[in-house]
């Protein structure tokens, strides 16, 4: 386990240096200069130039490189160079956001999927079991996009045909108004979880239907639990590892919905800053924002594989063999 | 069970572990294993089928839902209230009014939060700003201005000519936003404290209109602070904060000194770049007003008594660049064939019909202005025949490129090369980013045509520059502009500019698609909000709203 | 019923249906079987429907796409235009057919793309140099948690939207989800006898890796692939929509979304059809990796596997015992490394 959690690590800071090069040459090859972009039209020369040199525009690669580098690493993310703000503190305001709608998507997802994915293990008439499967099929088939226009035309104050929610934005004193900020989430969040819990009901359903046709849940019902009970207590309890390492990984793969999601519905979130950043070319908030979310989403890929590891009972089974061996 | 798991794998999807399954009864040697197989296509499964026709059937739904509700109306009277939410389109990124360009800065800050020597009325005048009243030398040389007295800046330091001099002189010296439109610029002096005096080396026609915009600002000069995200001035309001591409709440500055006190105490800013989410915001009370609102979509509230709208006059001018030295472009024929190619009517209707036709360089709130519509009429036939002088035809069709901002969507390319189709000109559109279009269009002149909201006013100096991204160069309508500026007679001025401006659209060193005309929505009851100009210039000290 | 008892499939036993079956004929079994259910006919008709379109709209769309009217904009379905015009007045039924081109190319890039990164990773995983295929294994662990729309991102910087942009995004990580899943398997075909007896006999391992190991994963290959195309498509109108996929003036059913965005409120109808037309072929690709596995499969599919027999009557041959022994050794190792694979694509999140 040791040497496990040593070679992961080991790969985490490799590959993270390695993206944080790829997405620094990345940003450095575009055409653009963002000094132009703020100087306007009708600039002067030496308007652009001034605002280069203050940019710190002007400093060979390896030294831009470097010096992201070391700060990025004391945690010092920079000052766009747009706005001046620590891009830090900007990240953690949009975070606030971001967070709570992922956090929400995936709960959406969770209880949507779970259930769904247990119910359509479990169902034993063979037109339920199609149902569940076209449903679950049909579910994570629709763009977010889509599904986010549809909730918009349903269900949006104002426009919707049942106006019950706001589609468009976030309060401006943001969770000092919990109740209008939760409101402002609820449709964003239903957007991409309703998706995302289509793929998890997918995979619920054949893991557990795995389970099902294991040993493990016919001893359970031979101890004398009902079929449900066992699949529920015996067959969720052994496949939570692999559920464990989806739900991770969907995270990781939700951001886009929650892109997509956040420009829809006027959220001023991390990933409509990033679109932003990237238009603007603000160069030191698009960097560090990348590398930020980069390390982000590798940190909770080594999360999620270590947990893995640490909660399946047959791999600490084998480990301990290992040992013994 | 077996069964269940058959049922449950047979058409199960994707995943390594049904894989598994899905293999699991293969024939063997071994007879059990064997018996176990059983065929896999169990029946006819119709589900696809009912669920496609059940989205058709949503598909039919919606299409007779046609998406608009009305509302109940509300009755005139009710309080005033303390708070007024604005909602405008495009956010500045920050409010550094010196070195950040657009014109989303002059909109937010100038006479709400700084203030200029001189202001500008809706009507695109010179006004009275911090001076009271000038002068003008004979000769056009020397200005004399008398500030206000009593005049302060919101951090309650008062504001000196020393203020204005040190303003002018840092703007020309830092070649801040504004320096380079101060032509002939000498130098400015306090003759005393509400005096100004600034001195031009030769006379310069617009030079009050300029001081009306950034090159006249005044800013406090012993108060320090980041220009990018704080702003402080002689205003009526009160920056309290700045969200970049979100919101600005400005708060009414209690001590104001002017006598155009603001009505409302506080009016937030909400920036809404998303159509939408923009008209869902003005329709469920979340902005009051909404400036611009796409035309297209402001029918909604046109036939509604909760809500008005009002087209504003602007100086929009969205300009079809064609490079004067590109490989095709530099020949007049083929500038003109596009000209002629171009159905200008056609535009406006599909962008909702309240944008007017602009036949030239300058729009009708600026000097010069005269109505030159009549020299390129929608001809495909003239266009075909200009294109045929110029040696392209069936068997040589003309390839153009049109590069621009992806601000500005995709729709005008897709049809300017529809239209230019028809009259044998194949054109490839490239919508970029603005930073690769400044680089490449503006920066390089790597372009045949290119699409350009001009937004700006008092802003002919473009073609008289051989240097800018056009690449136009017409030696007589250089000299006219000179002429225009360097004469003291504001008639004379425009009647040169004027002939300048023909002589431009006569060349057709561009096209000019349309002048953007501002729609703007608000709630019955709001009131005081500028209809015209109000993307450049919004004052807001006059909005007041009365809740129904 | 016991954990050995699984009725994990006799990986291998493929190998024992070399057949005699031209390519046609096996196609021809195998996509009658393929025909007989509904939601499977469903896949292939909207499939064909798809490529039929894309090599239609080459030459024909009832409306050119590049023509526009801008006094019939966002109209109702009619006569002339069978489902209305969009914001310049051109036929959305004539940009959905002119975009079902420009998708199926970066579906087809995408796959190829995923295809062959995935079959390289999984060949350096099950090197026998076991330092190269544990750094591999690592770093495919490392990145796989990389979200699409971040490597987009990054890409889009220095390239503008680009089709290349959704290509190289979907085809990366859906390379190395493809490596992650078909590990096991290859692995399970990599120990088993006829792979090391043939590796005794010389065969060099780029050869063993063709013939033995590509065969043995071609089922959940297929899977892979074909739904890797549908979350392609998705993926392509969600970057597309973030202006970072498809640039504006190519016609692309993520540019139909996109366009027809901006006017919901007062012209809802727009929106539906993209999204319909997009809905439609994702759930037809997801069906279609199904089915085609099934199909294709003498294992599963017992019309292919008579036909085969019919072919050639010396094919059938007893399959090697001793790979279904290994199976049961190597079950935690098959359970270890599959189980991240199928979160990481299958839950669609555009």
């Amino acid at each position: 386990m040791a040497r496990f959690l040593m070679r992961r690590l080991v790969l985490f800071v490799l590959a993270l240096m390695g993206i944080s090069l790829l997405i620094f040459l990345a940003l450095r090859i575009l055409p653009g200069d963002v000094a132009a972009v703020m100087a306007g039209l009708d600039a002067p020369p030496e308007r652009v130039d001034r605002l280069r040199r203050q940019m710190g525009l002007d400093r060979s690669y390896p030294r831009q490189y470097l010096d992201w580098i070391s700060d990025f690493l004391k945690g010092d993310l920079g000052r766009s160079i747009l706005t001046n703000r620590s891009i830090a503190s900007q990240v953690g305001i949009r975070a606030q956001i971001t967070f709570p709608l992922i956090l929400l998507g995936l709960g959406v997802a969770l209880l949507l999927g779970i259930p769904l994915g247990c119910a359509a293990a479990l169902a034993r008439s063979p037109r339920m079991q199609s149902f569940s499967h076209m449903a679950a099929i049909v579910g994570g088939s629709v763009p977010a996009l889509w599904s986010g226009l549809l909730l918009i035309m349903l269900f949006a104050k104002g426009s919707g045909l049942i106006g019950l929610l706001p589609s468009q934005g976030f309060p401006t004193l943001g969770w000092a108004q919990p109740g209008q900020a939760l409101a402002a989430l609820i449709l964003p969040a239903l957007s991409t979880g309703i998706i995302v819990g289509a793929g998890i009901m997918r995979y619920t359903r054949s893991l557990l239907g795995d389970m099902l046709s294991s040993g493990y849940v016919d001893m359970g019902m031979a101890c004398g639990m009902t079929r449900t009970q066992a699949a529920l207590r015996i067959g969720l309890r052994l496949a939570s590892p692999q559920l464990v390492s989806v739900v991770g990984l969907t995270m990781a793969e939700m951001i886009t919905g929650v892109m997509v999601s956040e420009n829809l519905f006027a959220l001023p979130g991390l990933g409509s800053m990033l679109i932003t950043d990237v238009g603007n070319r603000d160069l030191p908030a698009v960097q560090s924002e990348l590398l930020l979310l980069a390390a982000f989403f590798l940190f909770l890929g080594l999360l999620v594989d270590v947990t893995h590891k640490l909660i399946d009972p047959r791999f600490r089974g084998a480990a301990r063999q290992e040992v013994a061996d | 069970m077996n069964a269940d798991r058959h049922g449950t794998h047979a058409h199960d999807s994707v995943t390594a572990t049904d894989t598994d399954a899905a293999q699991e009864s293969g024939p063997s040697t071994d007879p059990e294993l064997n018996a176990r197989i059983r065929p896999m296509r169990s029946g006819g499964n119709t589900l696809p089928w009912k669920l496609l026709s059940l989205l058709l059937a949503l598909a039919l739904a919606f299409s007779l839902w046609t998406g608009h509700r009305g509302a109940t109306g509300q009755a005139e009277g009710g309080t005033v209230a303390d708070s007024v939410t604005v909602g405008l389109k495009l956010a500045p990124t920050n409010l550094d009014i010196r070195n950040q360009s657009g014109t989303a800065l002059d909109q937010l800050l100038i006479g709400n939060v700084y203030q200029g020597l001189v202001s500008r009325d809706s009507r695109n005048r010179v006004r009275p700003g911090l001076a009271r009243t000038w002068n003008v030398s004979e000769d056009g040389l020397v200005y004399t201005f008398n500030l206000h007295e009593g005049i302060r800046f919101s951090n309650n330091h008062a504001l000196r000519a020393q203020d204005v001099v040190d303003s002018i002189r840092g703007l020309m010296a830092g070649h801040y936003q504004g320096s380079e439109m101060l032509e002939g610029f000498q130098d400015v002096e306090a003759t005393d404290p509400l005096t100004v005096r600034l001195t031009l080396s030769r006379p310069y026609q617009d030079l009050l209109w300029q001081l009306s915009g950034r090159a006249g600002l005044v800013f406090d000069r012993r108060a320090h602070y980041d220009m990018k995200t704080q702003a402080v001035g002689s205003g009526p309001y009160l920056l309290e904060s700045f969200r970049p591409n979100d919101s600005v709440t400005l708060k009414a500055d209690p001590h104001y000194w002017g006598s155009d006190k603001p009505k409302t105490p506080t009016i937030v800013i909400r920036y809404l770049n998303d159509d939408n989410a923009a008209v869902n915001a003005l329709r469920s009370g979340d902005v009051q007003v909404l400036a611009p609102v796409t035309e297209n979509l402001a029918s909604s509230f046109r036939n509604n008594p909760d809500f008005q709208v009002k087209e504003g006059n602007d100086t929009d001018k969205y300009v079809l660049a064609m490079n004067g030295k590109g490989a095709a472009t530099s020949d007049p024929r083929v500038r003109k064939a596009i000209r002629y190619a171009i159905d200008h009517r056609q535009l406006i209707a599909s962008r909702g019909g309240s944008d007017r036709a602009l036949g030239g360089p300058i729009p009708s709130l600026d000097p010069g202005y005269q109505d030159l519509t009549g020299l390129y009429p929608h001809d495909p036939e003239q266009a075909r025949r200009l294109l045929s002088q110029a040696g392209y035809g069936p068997d040589h069709r003309l390839k153009l490129r049109l590069t621009y901002a992806n601000t500005y969507g995709s729709e005008l390319g897709d049809q300017l090369r529809s239209q230019l189709r028809q009259v044998g000109i194949d054109l490839d559109v490239r919508v970029v980013e603005f930073s690769v279009w400044l680089q490449d269009v503006h920066a390089n002149k790597d372009y045949d045509l290119s699409l350009v909201d001009h937004g700006e006013s008092h802003d002919f100096h473009q073609w008289a520059n051989p240097n800018y991204y056009y690449n136009y160069d017409n030696h007589q309508v250089q000299e006219l502009y000179q002429k225009a500026m360097a004469t003291t007679s504001a008639d004379d001025s425009n009647r040169l500019l004027a002939q300048a401006a023909r002589i431009v659209s006569n060349d057709a060193a561009a096209d000019w698609l349309f002048n953007y005309r501002v729609t703007t929505a608000w709630r019955t009851g709001l009131e005081g909000f500028p209809v015209d100009l109000n993307q450049s210039l919004m004052p807001l000290s006059d909005v007041t709203y009365r809740r129904g | 019923m016991s954990w050995e008892h699984t009725d994990r499939p006799r990986r291998g036993s493929r190998a024992a249906f070399p057949g005699r079956l031209g390519f046609l004929g096996r196609m021809r079994v195998v996509l009658a079987s393929m025909w007989r259910k509904a939601s499977e006919r469903y896949s292939l008709i909207v499939l064909v429907m798809w490529i039929l379109f894309s090599l239609v709209s080459r030459f024909w769309t009832p409306v050119p796409i590049w023509t526009t009217d801008g006094y019939r904009i966002w109209q109702a379905p009619s006569r002339d235009h069978l489902l209305g015009t969009d914001g310049t007045g051109a036929d959305i039924l004539s940009w959905l057919m002119a975009g079902s081109a420009t998708n199926l190319a970066i579906s087809l890039l995408a796959v190829l793309l995923s295809g062959v990164l995935g079959l390289l990773l999984v060949m350096a995983m099950v090197s026998r140099r076991s330092g190269v295929s544990q750094v591999v294994v690592v770093l495919v662990d490392a990145l796989i948690s990389l979200p699409t729309v971040l490597l987009a991102l990054i890409l889009a910087v220095p390239l503008g939207p680009s089709i290349a942009v959704v290509v190289v995004a979907c085809g990366f990580g859906y390379g190395l989800n493809l490596a992650r899943i078909v590990r096991p398997q290859a692995l399970l075909a990599a120990e088993s006898d006829y792979v090391q007896s043939a590796r005794h006999s010389g065969v060099g391992s780029f050869r063993i890796f063709c013939t033995h190991l590509v065969p043995n994963v071609i089922p959940v290959l297929c899977v892979q692939l074909s739904m890797s195309a549908g979350t392609s498509v998705l993926a392509e109108a969600g970057l597309t929509y973030l202006g970072v996929g498809v640039p504006s003036g190519l016609p692309s059913w993520g540019h139909s979304l996109t366009t027809s965005v901006k006017f919901i409120n007062v012209f809802p109808l727009t929106v539906l059809w993209p999204g319909l037309v997009v809905t439609m072929v994702v759930v037809a690709l997801n069906l279609f990796g199904d089915a085609l596995r099934d199909a294709i499969d003498p294992v599963t599919n017992p019309g292919l596997r008579a036909a085969v027999a019919a072919a050639g009557r010396s094919a059938l041959q007893p399959a090697p015992q001793a790979v279904s022994a290994q199976l049961d050794d190597s079950d935690h190792l098959v359970e270890n490394a599959m189980y991240a694979g199928e979160g990481g694509n299958d839950v669609a999140k555009y």
